[in-house]
């Protein structure tokens, strides 16, 4: 046992002392952040576009263009408040600061403007950046000279003239208004009323999503009952993450410790076996650290979005509890301790026979392809976390822990829980003792890869020199 | 009588049926210097680490302080492997008190003796500086000092002078010396017979996986045939007077147009011997000259008359 603790605890704080370490550490909330970040930094980076709108109707067209843009962001802003609804409940502030966005203030990225030359002889060298054109930031290239024609009986012509040919928000802007313009002109001259018209286009159904195992009263399914579902198939990914990132680093770790010789020198002080164990349970403690900083930020972040956010009734209780729910909590450690076990022996005892990563590759490149399956079953699990492929899938020990947490929150049937944990946990124990001897073969230098390689060359073998 | 440290009888063990050690017995007493000699490949590593339970034999027996050497029987054991290396991002010191924690030492006393140690190894100035930033040469002894860092009863060293420079290597003889006047046993392979010759009261001679040999120096040595060598005017022929002490053998190697024989004396034949062999006769000698065996002499020797000569071992 002091053996085992020494190593340990030497594996423990050599990790910490690296870089990776804290890189990884700091990986999570980084790209949580840059997740959220990015996209608003996308958008708020995207520059002003001046344009020019000529319509040679007279003017019908225009408003029809200026209406239909005001109806879309009235009905942008209210599928909005529904999907924050929806997510965290109704929330007034979130609403009114929605809702006081309008065509003028909302940052318009389209910016119209009315030159009094509007030819398009005028206009192309604006449009070709050889001429700029004043605008509130400096002089810049005009975007593009629009010209509408035509009208909604006949047809209507949207000439659309620019050099950028990857923006079509403008260009589809004014295609949609036209396009109601046009459908909405044809059934008022069919004799139906605007009204009418107004009515049917805001038909749409009421879902109401009921649980037959409730009583009438309480049948009604909310958004946070669905939240185990999400947050056993995040467990899952979460848990496929940190194996896969910590096994990886048992098994830098061990190929530098066989280059380096240094294995032969624990050897000298203590068994094969204290070593193993040593090594994994000393990066056993770096991933159990990482993991609980994590889930203290994450239970952290919640808690203070709930004090800022306290006016409204957001579901971080909800989440909260589905994410501390001890049905899921503890089979996660359980599923942890077991997938860790099984793929860092299998790891640690690849490390052993190669001196270097180049060596390594070939035999990692099935176990790779083994580890990487569940991922993309973990992925079909979101949508339908009981399709009879998770199920299935669910009984490869190897993939057991990844595809039975995202199982779990559906209350699989108990025989598929006792029988897939009884096959993993022997599965564990064949392969932690397999690996176990391979460790010892390895870094006593009597097999390398190629002994692995002949195994699966019907019986070819390569002796190994010994002094 | 002394007390015996280490004993193997009938060991044996085979790679993939191949044999690495055949039925290979013999013993270390306590405060004596033992060396285990033999060339690349002979079985000297497998042994040691059968030795130390790190492997198991396949047939024979290995006792260690008088039982099967278990992790108990590892603490009162220094042993410093042929492959070594160490922690090269720790510290030198805090590399010495792993290895010390490991054999059962406590910290803040592992912590004082690895400074006294590496000052005692002209390393004091290493103290804080992380092993990469050492020589080789430098971290070689800071491996012995690991070695040695928990006193050890009994210290085995598996070629411990490979990779050291001649001064080095002399350190390294001085602190085996000193070990063994501390009353220390010390087992130590090598395949450079001068360490051994210098330092061992006992040496055991493998080749193959077999012992061919175990005794002192003196015996070692007894066992080559001791040699004269002799230049005389090339008129005089010395082969043949003194064909009834010994093996005489032709040199080309002579000058100033002599000739040069080699004698290798029988055992009832000395040097002595041999000079009034060639006073008698009347020979003008150019040179006599006895020469002195080497281990090394009785180490080719013993190899080359070794029946287990061409088998193959892993």
């Amino acid at each position: 046992m002091r053996a085992i603790y020494l190593i340990a605890r030497r594996e423990f704080l050599s990790y910490v002392a690296t870089w990776g370490f804290w890189l990884s550490l700091a990986s999570m909330p980084l790209f949580m952040g840059l997740g959220i970040g990015i996209p608003i930094l996308i958008e708020s980076s995207q520059p002003t576009r001046y344009y020019v709108l000529v319509d040679e109707t007279g003017g019908s067209l225009e408003q029809a263009i200026f209406e239909g843009a005001e109806a879309s962001r009235i009905a942008e802003q209210e599928r909005a408040v529904q999907a924050i609804t929806e997510l965290v409940g109704d929330s007034p502030q979130i609403e009114a600061a929605i809702a006081s966005q309008t065509l003028e203030n909302d940052g318009g990225r389209y910016v119209r403007i009315s030159p009094d030359e509007t030819g398009l002889a005028t206009l192309r060298p604006f449009l070709t950046g050889d001429a700029l054109v004043d605008t509130p930031e400096g002089e810049q290239p005009l975007f593009a000279a629009v010209y509408l024609r035509g009208n909604a009986v006949d047809g209507i012509e949207i000439e659309y003239w620019s050099t950028n040919l990857t923006d079509a928000g403008l260009r589809t802007q004014f295609r949609r208004s036209l396009r109601d313009y046009m459908q909405q002109s044809r059934l008022r001259d069919a004799g139906i009323s605007a009204e009418l018209i107004e009515t049917v286009n805001a038909l749409s159904p009421t879902v109401r999503e009921l649980n037959p195992l409730r009583t009438e009263e309480a049948a009604e399914v909310t958004v946070a009952e669905r939240l185990p579902l999400i947050v056993g198939a995040g467990f899952a990914f979460g848990l496929w993450m940190v194996i896969f990132s910590v096994v990886n680093m048992l098994l830098t770790a061990m190929i530098e410790e066989k280059g380096n010789k240094i294995l032969d020198m624990m050897l000298a002080s203590c068994r094969h076996h204290e070593i193993l164990i040593g090594k994994l349970l000393g990066v056993a403690m770096v991933s159990a650290t990482l993991l609980l900083t994590w889930g203290s930020l994450a239970i952290g972040s919640g808690i203070t979005i709930q004090q800022f956010a306290s006016a409204t009734d957001m579901p971080i209780a909800d989440i909260l509890a589905a994410v501390l729910d001890p049905g899921l909590i503890l089979p996660a450690v359980g599923y942890f301790i077991i997938g860790y076990m099984m793929y860092g022996a299998i790891f640690l005892a690849i490390g052993s026979l190669c001196e270097t990563l180049q060596d390594a590759q070939s035999l990692m490149s099935p176990i790779l392809l083994v580890m990487m399956a569940p991922l993309f079953i973990i992925m079909t699990a979101f949508d339908s976390p009981d399709s009879p492929v998770v199920a299935i899938a669910s009984w490869i020990p190897v993939w057991t822990p990844f595809i039975m947490l995202a199982r779990l929150p559906l209350d699989p049937p108990l025989f598929d829980l006792v029988g897939t944990t009884a096959v993993m946990l022997t599965t564990a124990l064949i392969v932690t003792w397999t690996a176990g001897r391979l460790f010892r073969m390895g870094a006593l230098n009597h097999a390398n890869q190629d002994t692995i390689k002949g195994w699966f060359s019907f019986g070819k073998k390569k002796p190994v020199s010994e002094a | 009588m002394s007390e015996t440290i280490l004993t193997l009888e009938g060991v044996s063990k085979s790679y993939s049926g191949k044999p690495a050690v055949q039925n290979l017995g013999f013993t270390v007493e306590r405060g004596t210097i033992t060396g285990f000699l033999g060339p690349n490949g002979a079985g000297k590593t497998t042994s040691l680490r059968m030795s130390l339970g790190i492997l198991a034999p396949d047939a024979g027996e290995v006792r260690l302080f008088g039982k099967n050497p278990g992790a108990a029987a590892m603490d009162r054991v220094g042993f410093l492997p042929e492959e070594r290396g160490i922690y090269k991002k720790m510290k030198t010191e805090d590399v010495i008190v792993f290895y010390a924690r490991l054999k059962g030492m406590h910290k803040d006393k592992a912590l004082d003796r690895a400074v006294g140690m590496l000052k005692d190894f002209d390393l004091g100035h290493t103290v804080g500086m992380k092993v990469k930033e050492l020589s080789k040469g430098m971290a070689q002894k800071v491996q012995i000092i690991s070695t040695l860092i928990h006193e050890p009863e009994f210290i085995i060293l598996d070629e411990p002078f490979s990779g050291l420079d001649p001064v080095n290597q002399k350190s390294l003889e001085a602190m085996v010396k000193s070990q063994a006047d501390e009353g220390r046993t010390v087992l130590f392979s090598t395949h450079v017979m001068e360490h051994a010759e210098r330092l061992c009261n006992k040496i055991i001679l493998v080749t193959h996986g077999n012992k061919i040999f175990d005794g002192s120096v003196a015996e070692a040595l007894g066992e080559v045939p001791r040699r004269v060598i002799i230049e005389a005017p090339a008129d005089q022929n010395v082969g043949d007077m003194l064909g009834a002490l010994g093996d005489v053998v032709e040199d080309d190697q002579a000058e100033d147009g002599n000739r040069c024989w080699h004698v290798d004396m029988k055992t009832s034949v000395d040097a002595q011997d041999v000079l009034k062999a060639c006073v008698d006769g009347g020979v003008t000698l150019a040179r006599f000259e006895p020469v002195k065996a080497h281990l090394h002499d009785a180490f080719v020797h013993m190899v080359e008359a070794s029946p287990h000569k061409g088998q193959e071992t892993v």
